[in-house]
């Protein structure tokens, strides 16, 4: 009988589906950055260094999307502040970065410079212990989870939803934008974080270091993909996806609601966190701009532009729109916002299940993945 | 405040020699226990519910309920006391208060006063939350068939199965050979066992109402509650449903909201009347039918 949901492995994929993955995976994992690595700069298969920052930057976008969509296409609920999560988690990674540059910094002290700066004497409590690189790690997981657990509880719990809900979330990254954006705040102010130096020993301006942080890059994305692939696939991904779709039912068949939204809210901001973490070292800043409530409205845009609830069309947003937006922002800084803007437009009215649903209505997409999770 | 002080309210009518005898006092008007401080007693009296229960077999009792909504009484000082196993028709013109009575035993809308509660546990279920009472075997039928209509027929019943619904189990959850007979089983029961790779939402309205009826059977519910199950059937989709509700009767207990009074003859030993918020009559379908009282409140005859 077929009408049993797949288990295990099987029901992650069909066959396609995984021979598509290992593909992708392969030529991310492996193949680029041998390219990038084994060649010599003449040679016509060299993969350029900046291809690698540019790709390994859209990774972590990746994972944000891969978030947001869990939370947004899988269980209806559209977040505008993911950016703030993803901030904190780069906030986390910089703290440990800026404490690695030692003495080297322009005051020659052992303080970060804006700390001498601001003529402080010792680190402030919340900085200690950074300068060890797993401390920051879990913090890049911890914090962001916490936040949204804490604001998760008390949003669920008070049942607020909908719009009501995306527009407190903009509240929340604005309001921790402003919070960061002060210099008593302690980290950095207006110009955050920045000047790094290496990570664990290894210099950051290495193009081996910044390939290996690509390749990080690119197995978390990995990993991300599968994890939220086995929840989608779970039971309580279709526990998700009947909150998103009849609440009440779900309610009367004996879920509790809150407490599914709370898990998929709180592990989308502990994904997102991961990804700022990955990102700040390859960009080599991170400010209070990247809390921005544009900037979450953005991530949501990839994800619509790629095709919600599909979870690889979310990837494939994010890999679009960054590509677009690097290439215009480029050719005609003016216009990105414009073009931006007319883009979201075209395919909430075109495409409303984005380009992933657009693809698996004309059976292109490896496994009809699209189709089988399209509302 | 004891759960008594809450619950005096003696309805204005007599409404069956079999109603609990309730003191006389007078009413209680600080107690909106939707004020989220509010403190009312979780559990109930055990005195109370002796009085309530009066030594029926009872599985769940409505306590004096009192819902209103911006000044309208939706249920007014009404007690309900339904009998383990039995199939019992609740009747009433609309407003009478059917589908809030419904909502008040779900825990969608929590009344003003009274206690709701099963007779074999010790809490006031209008304390509870939805999906706790759920939990507790009391399941509903929506009106309008609610089923998730991006699921599939055999996911649909999956996510309704019996069992715990923790976000932990759910994630590592396989369903087990005696999980998958039961599926099977109500899916022969529902007619719908072609139809299990099939989306919830592409059934006919008949199937739908089917389904969400199987759905409530795995979910091995102690007490069913049906709002309108024959809305907008065929006439042989509404006899198989008549067939249905009787054979789930005796090992559970249902409870049918039906207009169609040809349905409800069919199917019903028990009918209850509802007018304005409270019980208007009680008994077999023919003592009801000639109620005074009853023909009154649905043809509207002018009092003598």
């Amino acid at each position: 009988m077929t009408a049993e949901p797949a288990v295990g492995l099987k029901a992650l994929h069909t066959k396609r589906g995984w021979v598509g993955l290992g593909v992708a995976a392969l030529l991310m994992c492996v193949i680029l950055p041998a390219l990038s690595l084994g060649t010599s700069a003449s040679s016509a298969l060299h993969v350029p260094d900046y291809l690698i920052a540019l790709l390994g930057k859209f990774l972590c976008y990746g994972i944000v999307a891969l978030a947001i969509d869990l939370i947004w296409g899988f269980t209806g609920i559209l977040s505008l502040g993911h950016g703030v999560f993803f901030a904190l988690g780069g906030y986390a990674m910089g703290m440990y970065l800026m404490l690695s540059i030692g003495a080297q910094g322009v005051y020659k002290s052992a303080l970060p410079d804006f700390m001498v700066f601001l003529d402080w004497h010792e680190l402030p409590w919340f900085w200690r212990g950074f300068n060890n690189l797993s401390v920051a790690l879990v913090a890049a997981l911890a914090v962001p989870g916490l936040l949204a657990f804490c604001f998760g509880y008390f949003a669920f719990r008070s049942r607020i939803r909908g719009v009501y809900f995306s527009i407190i979330t903009q509240a929340l990254t604005y309001a921790l934008m402003l919070l960061f954006f002060r210099n008593e705040t302690g980290f950095g102010g207006n110009n955050g974080l920045t000047d790094f130096k290496s990570l664990y020993g290894y210099d950051l301006h290495e193009p081996s270091t910044k390939v290996a942080l690509y390749v990080c890059s690119a197995l978390a994305l990995l990993l991300t993909y599968l994890l939220c692939r086995y929840i989608v696939t779970s039971k309580a991904g279709r526990v998700l996806r009947a909150i998103r779709d009849a609440e009440s039912r779900a309610m009367f068949v004996g879920f509790n609601p809150t407490s599914y939204k709370l898990f998929a809210w709180t592990l989308s901001a502990v994904l997102c966190g991961l990804a700022g973490a990955l990102y700040v070292p390859q960009v080599g800043i991170i400010n209070p701009g990247e809390m921005q409530p544009a900037n979450s409205i953005e991530m949501a845009i990839w994800v619509a532009v790629g095709g919600r609830s599909t979870l690889f069309g979310a990837v494939l947003g994010a890999f679009m729109v960054n590509g677009m937006r690097s290439f215009f922002t480029a050719a005609m800084p003016n216009a990105w916002l414009y073009i931006l803007g007319s883009l979201f437009i075209a395919v909430t009215l075109f495409f409303p299940d984005g380009v992933a649903g657009a693809l698996g209505r004309f059976k292109l997409s490896p496994a009809g993945i699209a189709k089988r999770f399209k509302r | 405040m004891g759960t008594s002080a809450l619950s005096n309210v003696q309805p204005e009518e007599p409404v069956s020699e079999e109603a609990p005898t309730v003191r006389k006092a007078p009413e209680t008007t600080a107690t909106k226990s939707r004020r989220p401080w509010s403190v009312r007693p979780k559990m109930i009296d055990p005195a109370r519910r002796e009085v309530v229960v009066a030594g029926r077999p009872a599985i769940l009792c409505v306590d004096n309920v009192s819902v209103s909504f911006d000044g309208f009484k939706a249920l007014n000082a009404l007690t309900l006391i339904l009998d383990k196993g039995e199939l019992r028709c609740l009747i009433g013109p609309n407003g009478a208060g059917k589908t809030t009575l419904m909502d008040v035993i779900t825990g969608k809308t929590k009344p003003d006063t009274g206690t709701v509660f099963l007779t074999h546990d010790a809490r006031d279920l209008t304390q509870l939350k939805e999906y706790e009472i759920a939990e507790l075997g009391i399941c509903r039928k929506f009106q309008r068939p609610t089923v998730f209509a991006g699921h599939t027929v055999y996911e649909n019943m999956e996510l309704a199965l019996k069992g715990r619904k923790g976000v932990w189990n759910s994630l590592f959850f396989r369903l087990n050979a005696d999980q998958r007979r039961t599926i099977e089983e109500t899916l022969e029961l529902i007619g719908l066992h072609e139809h299990a790779a099939v989306r919830a939402g592409q059934l006919a309205h008949g199937q739908k109402q089917w389904l969400e009826i199987g759905m409530l059977l795995a979910q091995d519910p102690k007490v069913l509650l049906v709002d309108e199950p024959i809305a907008g059937m065929t006439h042989q989709e509404s006899e198989r449903t008549a067939e249905l509700l009787n054979s789930l009767a005796g090992e559970r207990t249902v409870v049918v909201v039906e207009h169609d009074m040809d349905f409800v003859r069919s199917i019903a030993k028990k009918v209850t009347v509802l007018h304005e918020g409270s019980v208007l009559a009680e008994g077999d379908i023919d003592s009801v039918q000639n109620d005074p009282r009853v023909i009154e409140v649905y043809l509207g005859e002018p009092r003598a």
